[in-house]
């Protein structure tokens, strides 16, 4: 076997969002009893990296940004096969934009990269909480480090000559992209299927503690670039979305289906929607 | 001091993509509120010549072009650097993207480049009292709405989905602005990713563009199930969708997967079948001229937005609507 | 990743029954192992709301300094007899109950199970989450000897084992300790919500004097339709607790739906004005094994013990539960050690967890009542109606002016008569005496 592969994947903890309602008389969020998860994204991304150390032997370093909770997050890395588990976590580092992040993302990974270089760096495609899809690719652009997004499979990885065969979907197909390691890629959830962890893996993810930094150590986070102050963007307000005003709903069972399919294409005659395509 | 609002053009393979007018279309409304700014394009690629002439024709006053072997193919390095090199050196004030795959994936490294705000996958654009960009997206999920403002960095970026603006109609009569034509300053060995070979989807349905969707969520009940969901689409000349539980189930391909997390669509007739409706769905349809709903449960969310509704069984509801459609076309080619 | 699991003991479920073991025998020294199937300890579990401090206290017993998250201590309660459109009270509210810490909490499961597995694990048992136990593990003699569970490298052995794996109970089955399976007249079926609502609001309708009182409610007859069963409302910090709990059977005899029943209940004209305003926070639905003294699993075989709702150890007339699992598990706990003291871990050995649990008021009460869980199922008009009866009987006491008090009562009583026959009421009340044990 060749040398050993070092693999870091940033992750995210987030609320579920298919968990998250709204209060319909206030329109408020409901935050309280929603499930606090790890990115799914980078569920898939944690089990790509837990591939190649089959593959390669060697290390996986889960790293994330931000609360004290998120240690449940890196838990569950552990149990799914990382070996050593990081949570940059600071009040310091409180309201980040992408940016400020992308930055305390990248100026951690350097630091890791200090004691052990890495071949790869994964991230999820998006945070299923914001959506942005912004963090991995400013973290490769910080690093100067040859960027794939929305990779759905790996057709080929050569540690030993640095470069690797990566398929990226976008909406007309699939790019067969080559690039040299290390590299950076944020992944689809085709990626790798989610396998069940063993069980000697729960055990030490129980017993395991991830290591928490600070702003200040072990390294020293530049203070003008994070938190508020390195985030250009502010939230201005925040509003439910308005619904639009519901039409009839006739019940089928009542009417019978096939009056009933007669007046639902009466309505949308009168709508006139298909007067286009009827010619 | 003349504020620029710029766009850009997503193209491929000489090919523009309709959300680069969209966007454009977008510019010339924020340029009504901005005092003495004007609308600009971007473009990038080998041989984009002809489209430059279309961003003219659809209202713009100046483009932005950089012609190189080397953009014949998206990659993000020299797309990246060669735009953040033009906003260097031109300052625009606004800079909207397409939420693209590529779009995406471009904008996040130019604003990382040229350290400003970026406010992804947009719903609105408005410029508010202060002259400021107001860019408004969902979050959460699609759960919650928020308006995102960039104050003290320039330019303040925005990527924006297709669809969620309207197409605009280019200018009958335009004239032919400014070309700024500026170098790449990058060889092909500059740039460490190849692109090997694309492999084309299966012949995709353009969903986002499409007059007629019919979609199906969790009550569709399988693969199957959607069946009847492509012989209702092809009787309407229409496409097929799906909600994300349908998708995740894997009765149909992500492609077809329309909401937060899928696509943004606006045809004329959406018809939604089995599905429940959850918030995260609603936002990617509420552009629907007309929403028809069919789900067994009466209290299904999908109800709240739908212009008709018929509480039914799918599976009976919809194929004999197909028949009726089938049955009206055919008496209409009689006539 | 070859080497062999092994622990002093396994606990199969992190609820009441099997944290207290863990705790029990922690505390003494032992490796413990919980293997529990959720998330975290409590995210599958649901209660009614009520907590017992003794039997807490009684496993740990500085408890009161471990900042355990009640919600409220119990300063009053009762039962209130419902009939479709009226109410009988009959609460009790007392200064006495104002003691610090409070013989009762109302509390919240998925909060109070995630403390309480915290606490197992100061004392260093390991919590193992997201794993199903699947089956037992067994030496040539047929001693269990550890556990199978779902995961890759998943077998875990310990000499002896304690399942605590509540009312879905197939370890136990497997074990060969219990038969039954969950007939549908042995088991209830217990729906309920927790509805946020304003702190004020709520000590305002209950009446309550500030956070430290709270009102523990249990409500028969129209809830359930009349149907054996009851209902319950409990006031918490900032939230509710109301449910319904009726056989299984009934609710498939009449053709229910669990929740349309919980539905109805919340629209009652007494019930309403409580929820007003009110965000669904919690919706859930459990079953409860009502299988009563007699039809109780074995308790024990070699190198295995059951305890809580795996064992049928529900006190149903007095809504008890959680105390028998928790002094079951301690027991079952205590027992562990001596085992291992002893270094016997066989069934007769094991024997002295039954005979700690004979002498305590875990099988004292279930033997009690051995025969309510017969008595309700026989007399399905009990709830019905001597609850009309009452509702009835106040309504004509209440508005008797202008009649002698004489005519009131005979009409009173005539109306039970009409009710029932007075032979009917003399075997109802006989068969109600005997399932109270008397």
């Amino acid at each position: 076997m060749g040398r050993p592969i070092h693999v870091i994947v940033a992750v995210k903890q987030v609320p579920d969002t298919s968990n998250v309602r709204i209060n319909p008389e206030t329109g408020t969020l409901i935050r309280e009893g929603v499930p606090a998860i790890l990115n799914p994204y980078e569920a898939h991304a944690l089990e790509l990296a837990v591939q190649l150390k089959n593959t390669f032997g060697g290390r996986i370093t889960v790293l994330t940004m931000g609360p004290a909770g998120a240690t449940e997050a890196l838990r569950e890395c552990i149990e799914q096969g990382a070996d050593r588990a990081i949570l940059v976590s600071d009040r310091k580092f409180a309201a980040a934009d992408t940016l400020a992040t992308s930055y305390v993302i990248a100026t951690a990974i350097e630091a890791i990269q200090r004691e052990t270089p890495a071949d790869l760096l994964l991230f999820g495609k998006q945070a299923i909480d914001g959506d942005t899809a912004q963090v991995g690719p400013g973290v490769a652009t910080r690093l100067n480090l040859p960027l794939i997004t929305c990779a759905c499979a790996i057709e080929s990885f050569d540690l030993d000559n640095r470069l690797a065969i990566v398929h990226r979907r976008v909406e007309r197909g699939i790019e067969v992209l080559q690039t040299p390691l290390p590299a950076l890629f944020t992944v689809e959830k085709e990626i790798a299927p989610i396998s069940r962890a063993p069980l000697p893996n729960i055990i030490h993810a129980a017993r395991y503690t991830p290591e928490i930094w600070s702003a200040t150590a072990p390294v020293a986070f530049d203070m003008a670039q994070i938190g508020i102050k390195g985030s250009p963007t502010i939230v201005g307000n925040a509003h439910t979305p308005p619904l639009k005003k519901a039409g009839p709903a006739i019940t089928a069972a009542e009417m019978g289906v096939e009056r009933a399919i007669a007046e639902a294409l009466t309505a949308i005659d009168k709508a006139g929607v298909l007067t286009g395509s009827k010619a | 001091m003349t504020s620029r609002i710029w766009t850009y053009i997503e193209q491929e393979d000489g090919r523009a993509h309709p959300v680069s007018w969209e966007l454009l279309g977008a510019a010339l409304k924020l340029s009504r509120d901005l005092p003495d700014s004007v609308v600009e394009c971007v473009l990038l690629g080998e041989h984009v010549e002809p489209i430059i002439d279309q961003a003219f024709s659809f209202g713009a006053s100046r483009v932005y072009a950089i012609d190189d072997a080397v953009l014949r193919h998206y990659r993000n390095l020299p797309y990246s650097a060669g735009i953040s090199n033009l906003i260097q050196q031109h300052q625009p004030e606004i800079f909207l993207v397409g939420a693209t795959t590529l779009g995406r994936d471009l904008a996040s490294s130019i604003a990382t480049r040229v350290s400003t705000g970026l406010t992804a996958d947009c719903t609105e654009l408005a410029i508010d009292p202060k002259k400021i960009l107001a860019a408004t997206r969902p979050t959460f999920g699609g759960n919650l709405m928020a308006t995102i403002l960039c104050k003290t960095r320039r330019p303040q970026m925005a990527t924006v989905r297709p669809r969620v603006l309207p197409t605009p109609q280019p200018l009958t009569e335009w004239k032919r602005g400014e070309v700024i034509r500026a170098p790449l300053g990058m060889r092909e060995d500059d740039v460490a990713v190849k692109l090997l070979r694309f492999v084309a989807g299966e012949a995709e349905e353009e969903i986002e563009y499409a007059d007629v969707v019919v979609a199906g969520g969790r009550g569709v009940g399988g693969a199957k199930g959607f069946a009847l969901l492509r012989e209702l689409a092809d009787a309407l000349g229409g496409v097929v969708g799906a909600s994300r539980p349908a998708v995740d189930a894997g009765w149909i391909t992500y492609a077809h997967q329309v909401g937060q997390t899928g696509k943004t669509i606006r045809p004329k007739l959406y018809i939604a079948a089995g599905i429940s409706g959850a918030i995260q769905h609603r936002v990617g349809v509420a552009g629907s001229d007309f929403i028809l709903a069919i789900n067994s449960d009466p209290n299904a969310p999908i109800f709240h937005i739908a212009d008709f509704g018929i509480v039914g069984d799918l599976n009976t509801v919809v194929p004999e609507l197909t028949k009726q459609i089938r049955a009206a076309k055919a008496a209409q080619k009689h006539d | 990743m070859t080497e062999k699991l092994s622990f002093d003991a396994i606990v199969v479920g992190a609820g009441p029954a099997g944290v207290s073991a863990a705790i029990t025998m922690a505390s003494k020294g032992l490796h413990v192992a919980v293997i529990e199937r959720g998330r975290f300890a409590g995210s599958k579990n649901l209660f009614g709301g009520v907590l017992y401090t003794s039997a807490i206290g009684d496993v740990l017993p500085d408890f009161a300094k471990r900042n355990p998250p009640f919600e409220r201590p119990v300063t009053e309660q009762g039962y209130w007899l419902m009939s479709p459109d009226s109410v009988v009270r009959l609460m009790h509210k007392s200064q006495a109950y104002k003691v610090e810490p409070a013989e009762a909490y109302t509390a919240l499961r998925a909060k109070f199970d995630a403390w309480y597995a915290e606490q197992a694990a100061s004392f260093g048992a390991l919590l193992i989450p997201k794993t199903n136990v699947i089956d037992l593990i067994r030496d040539a003699q047929g001693r269990v000897i550890g556990v199978q569970t779902d995961r890759p490298q998943g077998d875990v052995y310990a000499p002896v084992v304690i399942l605590s794996e509540g009312v879905n109970n197939l370890l136990t089955q497997k074990a060969g300790l219990s038969k039954v399976d969950l007939p549908p007249n042995l088991v209830a079926l217990s729906v309920k919500e927790v509805i946020a609502l304003p702190q004020a609001a709520i000590e305002q309708r209950f009446g309550l004097a500030g956070a430290k009182e709270g009102v523990a409610i249990d409500i028969f007859g129209d809830a359930t339709l009349g149907l054996p069963g009851t209902a319950f409302l409990y006031a918490n910090k900032t939230s509710v607790s109301i449910g319904v709990g009726m056989l299984l059977a009934e609710f498939v005899q009449h053709k229910l739906r669990p929740h349309e029943v919980l539905a109805r209940f919340k629209n009652h004209p007494v019930i309403k004005p409580y929820l007003q305003g009110g965000e669904q926070l919690e919706y859930g639905a459990h079953l409860i094994p009502e299988f009563g003294y007699d039809r109780m699993p074995k308790l024990l075989a070699d190198g295995v013990m059951v305890a809580g709702d795996a064992a049928g150890m529900v006190d149903a007339l007095h809504r008890e539960g959680t105390n028998l699992a928790m002094t079951a598990g301690k027991f079952a706990g205590l027992t562990a050690v001596e085992a291992h003291k002893a270094q016997d871990f066989s069934a007769r050995f094991l024997r002295m967890y039954r005979r700690k649990l004979n002498q305590s008021f875990v099988m004292k009460d279930l033997k009690q009542y051995r025969r309510m869980g017969d008595f309700l199922g026989e007399s399905p008009h009990f709830m019905k109606t001597y609850v009309d009866f009452a509702n009835d009987a106040a309504l004509r006491y209440f508005s008797a002016h202008g009649m002698a008090k004489r005519d009131m009562e005979k009409e009173i009583v005539n109306s039970l008569w009409q009710r029932r026959s007075f032979f009917g009421v003399a075997r109802d009340m006989m068969k109600l005496l005997r399932g109270m044990g008397a």
